[in-house]
């Protein structure tokens, strides 16, 4: 398939229906060109001396690498991290200037935590689509080995003060105000600001009042490790990935875990709950250090240099859930914007050959899934007739997803997206190939902290 | 994979007390550098007749006639230090013909600059020649291998064998020529390379520097040790480049690639479809592939009695079978027709032999005999194929060598040292290049004229 | 409602205080009162708690006066690093609990009047109960009168009420009641304190104020304090509270507790914080506490709406407990005035 054959169709294939789901507002498609990773790793182990900044030049060159980006400017690079330096402030231009990309090539920092890279797909190809950018990179990258360390705040005001006195006298006043506890660093925690619990315990109380079972998370465990392993093993990463400190693959991938041993673990969230703690380190993602990138590009720059387009970004829907007052659980907030998503675009879940959801607890997928089956919930809290939908196992996570890979949480979005759209380009080759022209969609959503969701649905081009 | 002795014997106090103990002094090569003469001085043509006359007016023509504008001298004089000595010895007829050139050229030995190049031209021996004739055509063999060895300082001794029916100045002899009287053949030594036809030499190219200009090249294992070399010295000639090697070595691979401009192209050369994704991704982002170089290949040594069954199968699926299914997947795409290059990696173990390695020297012969059998298969695209047989090359993979072997391998050649990847590079872009067209299922062997084998 | 403002009235007699009292001062006051009382006569709850019986005390007993503080300000930089501890949004409007901080030392000074029938040191906060009119911000010049109010036995000893009412422009604002309890013997687990019935007192707004044993199920958990150790110095420095019971072990175990523990108003005002702005701009609100919190602790904490029925009208309440042994130690009820 010719890139030109892409450029000249996405009007007719695209959903057409409602002015081009691929060109709303007959804004041109961006679309996904390539995508490139290091393999991720578990926190303190290949990239225990690694950088924020180390892992996403990483990430940027072996993109580049991959598409013979050397010395291009691509139009603007969007990338950002979770636990971040603030050393740190422009990573992302840091990782381009560090990188074999043209040192003109413009870059900005985002953070919307966990959804981070997908929110830089959507705002870059949204960029793309209104004809501001040819080119640019998404990407995200995260290390917890590498995690800024805070001092206490009254330490921190005392230095400050001990930078503006002027004189010796005033210096030791200020010295003399510190105390031995004063030093103790305060350690970044993964717990939600305004509710002190972490994303864990936040689960564990969703998963408590869905009355998600132990089994029922610790099978979606066990395919996300059998499906990446398989990915894996037939090389469907030997164009996604570049390996990087003597990694060659997802450090956290379990190929041979199955159901007994991950029902031997103990839980570890919520255990000081009433009734039964499910949740373990087996169906929990650990912590992770990675970094993703994902090109995009109009169709074309595509052209001009010889990339195939894999995916239109045809659209995204953003939510957040009140969960600081109990209305909802932490991570469900991907239950309310996809159904926005795929009502705007005229579409139900069956339309979908491929649905992501991002594995942050296995319990987090098991509780979105049972929400849109649910027929109360469909009506009381989506507004529908009913309930919204169900996803079909062989279409979720086809190539497993977090809870096998990791979660370096800025760089999930970006490793999702890139994985989703080759498979997409894929499919839709071998439709072809068949002579069936019929649209092959995917949905991606990704839960972050702070409540949020982001949802993108992608086509592939 | 530095050759400290190398360096000690040549440098500073060290190089006093090597001199004074009368310890071997392997000399230091020299290697090519942009920009640098072809020869440091004066070349002798010895040789009589109208061959040996075209060639040295060749040599000495003016560049604007595609000559090399060299100080050429007909006859030995007195007291000249020369630079390389050209034998024509292609008009011989007899075994005795062989005594006027050949004591021209021992007469001026002694005054060989560093780095000096002897360079026969001869024809080959045929069955139906002769006996007298073949006498004096195999004579060449004997003379120029024994030559090379007698030779110090750094210098060489190479032959060119013109097929039947080849004028010694078509494109391919002269570009022999060059690549044997260059610094790019530092370590190529005692070897004698056949040129089977007289083809053109192409498109005359902009700049000289750069033949591999417009030509988009496939490296396999490229992302280090011989492989990067190649990517960088074909870049340097001209070429676009994409990087292949396996996903686990992908870090590494990045790097080369993004040094160069080139892509890489993770990929693990045995799968089934390899061939394809290469073609698809030289295709998609460069337009065009000319130049299939198979570098990729492992060693899994053992002697045959303990030889474990995948020990066996790797080695030969990665260094030949995958050369062939690649191969095969170029030719019937139809897509590497434009004056395609074949250059597969062989070894002077599928040449001599090595104790422990039957797995690796029956698959590096296999290459020998590959490339020998493909080369007709890609003539009529006025396409070659050929091997490059490297000896003992400082490299990651030689580098785990225990270390008195590797001292004992490194001197087991007349230059006395390990070569470096770059000049099994030199070698490769040489017979990538379009005025090798001539050159056609052959193998180069990169070896410093090692003591064994042919 | 109306009825229970008309309750509020403050004595005819006033005091004007020229600035607000300092609270170290008032708490070494409140150290020598006890030591006089302590030589004097004995509490007059005791006994009367014992025996059950809990007959009216006189209004009498309690000083018919009004302290009087004209053009209270807050200091932006202490509001801003009380804002940062308790989870408060740095904005220029005062949180509910912050009012609390400015008004107390006006009640304080009520409180450590010779002629204040109980010991300042070692009351224990009960509740609290607060109607909000409307917002107030950091530059309005605050009038502020304390008095107290319906000294009354409990189960537990006595229990009075200190009103705080803070007005701007001649108009009253904010309204607080703050009900303490002075305990009626020595060598009662002060952890028990807690578990008698809500005081209640039934001419305050929102008498209906949480029962600490009336919510058994806490709801699900929506947030956990992670209180340190050094909890009551940081926030006896944003407020200024500096009592001792707060401060570290030694003075609290002068004062009955084994451990530090946490000021009710802290622990309020992270409840009122969680809330944040659903609690609209004019409401009122009602803290009870329970056992107090011993620091370092972890309070579970849940939030819920709360609708008609629910023990109050439609509104929110916040449940702390502790995270283990599920020991209740506060609730804050808010409703919304539409």
């Amino acid at each position: 398939m010719s890139p030109s054959a892409t450029i000249g169709t996405p009007g007719t294939r695209v959903g057409d229906s409602s002015g081009g789901a691929g060109t709303p507002g007959g804004a041109r498609p961006a679309y996904v060109l390539g995508g490139n990773r290091v393999p991720f790793a578990r926190a303190f182990t290949a990239y225990a001396r690694s950088s924020n900044q180390d892992l996403l030049t990483a990430a940027l060159d072996g993109l580049v690498a991959r598409h013979g980006l050397q010395g291009e400017r691509i139009g603007e690079v969007a990338a950002g991290a979770v636990l971040k330096h603030s050393r740190d402030f422009n990573l992302t231009r840091e990782a381009v200037l560090g990188s074999a990309l043209d040192p003109t090539t413009p870059a900005f920092d985002v953070q919307q935590a966990c959804a981070t890279s997908l929110e830089t797909v959507v705002a870059l190809s949204n960029k793309i689509r209104l004809g501001q950018l040819e080119s640019a990179i998404a990407g995200g990258v995260d290390t917890t080995s590498d995690a800024p360390v805070a001092v206490d705040d009254r330490l921190r005001r005392t230095l400050v003060e001990l930078q503006r006195a002027r004189t010796p006298q005033a210096r030791l006043r200020a010295l003399a105000r510190i105390r031995p506890a004063h030093l103790v660093p305060d350690a970044p925690s993964a717990s939600e600001p305004r509710t002190g619990l972490s994303m864990g315990e936040h689960q564990a109380l969703t998963t408590a009042q869905w009355g998600i079972s132990r089994s029922a998370q610790d099978e979606v465990a066990v395919r996300s490790h059998q499906r990446l392993a398989a990915a894996w093993d037939a090389g469907f990463f030997d164009d996604l990935v570049t390996p990087y400190r003597g990694l060659t693959r997802d450090g956290n991938l379990r190929a041979d875990t199955t159901l007994e041993k991950l029902a031997a673990l103990k839980p570890v969230f919520g255990k000081d709950l009433p009734g039964e703690a499910t949740m373990t380190a087996g169906n929990s993602t650990p912590l992770t250090d990675g970094a993703s990138t994902v090109l995009l590009g109009s169709a074309a720059w595509a052209a001009e240099h010889g990339l195939t387009p894999w995916a239109a970004v045809v659209d995204a829907e953003v939510a957040a859930v009140d969960f600081v007052h109990g209305e909802d659980g932490l991570l469900m907030a991907p239950v309310f914007a996809v159904p926005r998503l795929l009502a705007r675009n005229g579409l139900t879940l069956d339309d979908l050959d491929l649905v992501e959801v991002h594995e942050a607890f296995a319990a987090t997928v098991v509780c979105t899934l049972t929400a849109w089956e649910s027929d109360a919930f469909g009506r009381e809290r989506l507004g529908l007739d009913g309930a919204f939908g169900s996803v079909k196992p062989e279409r979720l996570n086809v190539h497993g997803s977090s809870l096998a890979a990791g979660h370096p949480f800025a760089a999930t979005g970006g490793r999702i997206v890139a994985t989703v759209a080759k498979e997409l380009h894929l499919r839709r080759r071998a439709l072809l190939a068949d002579g069936d022209d019929r649209p092959v969609r995917a949905l991606v959503s990704v839960c972050a902290a702070g409540g949020l969701g982001l949802a993108a649905l992608l086509e592939a081009a | 994979m530095t050759d400290t002795y190398l360096h000690l014997v040549n440098h500073g106090a060290t190089r006093t007390v090597a001199k004074k103990l009368g310890l071997p002094r392997p000399p230091v090569l020299r290697r090519y550098e942009p920009g640098a003469p072809l020869v440091a001085g004066p070349v002798l043509v010895a040789g009589r007749g109208p061959d040996a006359d075209a060639v040295a007016q060749h040599l000495a023509g003016p560049p604007a006639e595609g000559g090399w504008d060299l100080a050429v001298h007909r006859h030995a004089d007195d007291g000249v230090r020369y630079a390389a000595v050209v034998a024509v010895l292609t008009e011989v007829a007899r075994p005795s013909d062989l005594a006027d050139p050949a004591l021209v050229v021992g007469g001026v030995l002694k005054g060989l600059l560093p780095g000096g190049r002897v360079v026969t031209l001869s024809r080959p021996a045929l069955p139906d020649d002769g006996p007298a004739l073949a006498a004096a055509r195999q004579g060449v063999d004997g003379f120029l291998r024994s030559l090379a060895k007698e030779l110090r300082g750094g210098a060489t001794g190479n032959g060119v064998v013109v097929a039947a029916g080849v004028p010694v100045t078509a494109a391919s002899v002269l570009a022999t020529l060059r690549f044997f009287l260059s610094a790019r053949s530092a370590y190529v030594d005692g070897q004698l390379l056949e040129v089977d036809a007289d083809v053109p030499a192409g498109p005359v190219v902009a700049d000289e520097a750069r033949p591999l200009e417009g030509r988009v090249v496939v490296v396999t294992g490229a992302a280090q040790g011989i492989g990067r070399a190649i990517v960088e010295t074909l870049v340097r000639d001209g070429a676009r480049v994409v990087a292949v090697d396996v996903p686990a070595a992908g870090e590494k691979l990045a790097r080369v690639a993004n040094a160069v401009r080139g892509t890489a192209l993770q990929l693990d050369v045995t799968a089934a479809d390899a061939g394809t994704r290469i073609l698809e991704h030289a295709l998609a982002r460069h337009g065009r592939l000319d130049v299939m170089v198979h570098n990729a290949g492992i060693t899994r040594d053992k002697l045959l009695a303990n030889m474990a069954p995948d020990r066996w199968s790797s080695v030969l699926a990665v260094n030949v079978e995958a050369q062939l299914r690649i191969t095969e997947a170029l030719l019937e795409s139809g897509e590497f027709v434009d004056a395609p290059r074949l250059v597969a990696l062989a070894s002077t173990s599928g040449i001599a032999g090595n104790r422990g390695q039957t797995n690796y020297a029956a698959s590096k012969a296999g290459v020998i005999g590959m490339v020998r059998a493909t080369a007709p298969l890609l003539a009529p695209f006025g396409g070659t194929a050929n091997a490059v047989a490297p000896g003992f090359i400082e490299t990651e993979m030689t580098a785990r060598i225990p270390p008195v072997t590797r001292q004992v391998a490194r001197r087991l050649s007349t230059l006395q040292q390990g070569g470096l990847p770059v000049d099994v590079a030199e070698a490769v872009a040489f017979l990538a290049s379009p005025a090798a067209g001539g050159i056609q299922g052959r193998t180069l062997r990169v070896c410093g004229q090692n003591l064994v084998g042919r | 409602m109306v009825g229970a403002r008309a309750a509020l009235v403050a004595p005819a007699r006033e005091e004007h205080l020229p600035s607000v009292p300092a609270l170290g001062t008032l708490y070494r006051a409140a150290l020598t009162g006890a030591a006089r009382r302590a030589l004097g006569r004995g509490l007059p709850t005791r006994g009367r708690a014992a025996t059950g019986s809990a007959p009216t005390l006189p209004e009498a007993a309690l000083p018919a006066i009004a302290l009087r503080v004209t053009d209270v300000r807050a200091d932006a930089r202490r509001l801003t690093d009380y804002q940062h501890l308790v989870g408060e949004p740095a904005s220029d409007t005062l949180p509910p609990g912050y009012v609390h901080v400015l008004a107390f030392p006006v009640a304080m000074a009520v409180m450590a009047r010779p002629d204040f029938p109980l010991p300042l040191l070692g009351l224990v906060h009960l509740a609290n109960h607060v109607e909000q009119r409307r917002p107030l911000d950091v530059g309005d010049a605050l009038d502020v009168r304390a008095w107290a109010r319906d000294l009354r036995p409990h189960p537990k000893g006595t229990a009075v009420d200190l009103v705080a009412e803070v007005s701007v422009a001649g108009e009253v604002a904010w309204t607080g009641v703050s009900t303490y309890l002075a305990r009626g013997g020595q060598g009662i687990d002060p952890s028990a304190g807690g578990h008698g019935r809500d005081p209640g007192p039934a001419s305050v707004p929102h008498d209906q104020a949480p029962s600490p044993d009336s919510t058994g199920d806490p709801g699900t958990r929506t947030a956990l304090w992670r209180l340190p150790a050094d909890e009551g110095r940081r926030y006896a420095a944003v407020s200024g509270d500096a009592n001792p019971i707060h401060l570290s072990r030694a003075t609290a175990r002068a004062l009955g507790q084994p451990r530090a523990i946490a000021h009710g108003m802290d622990t309020a005002a992270r409840a009122l914080a969680l809330v944040g702005r659903a609690r609209g701009a004019a409401f009122t609100w009602g803290a009870a506490f329970g056992s107090p919190v011993r620091l370092p602790s972890t309070v579970a904490v849940a939030v819920r709406r709360s609708a008609d029925g629910d023990g109050g009208a439609q509104g929110w309440v916040v449940d702390g407990r502790d995270a283990r042994s599920g020991r209740h130690h506060v609730t804050v009820r808010i409703v919304p005035q539409a």
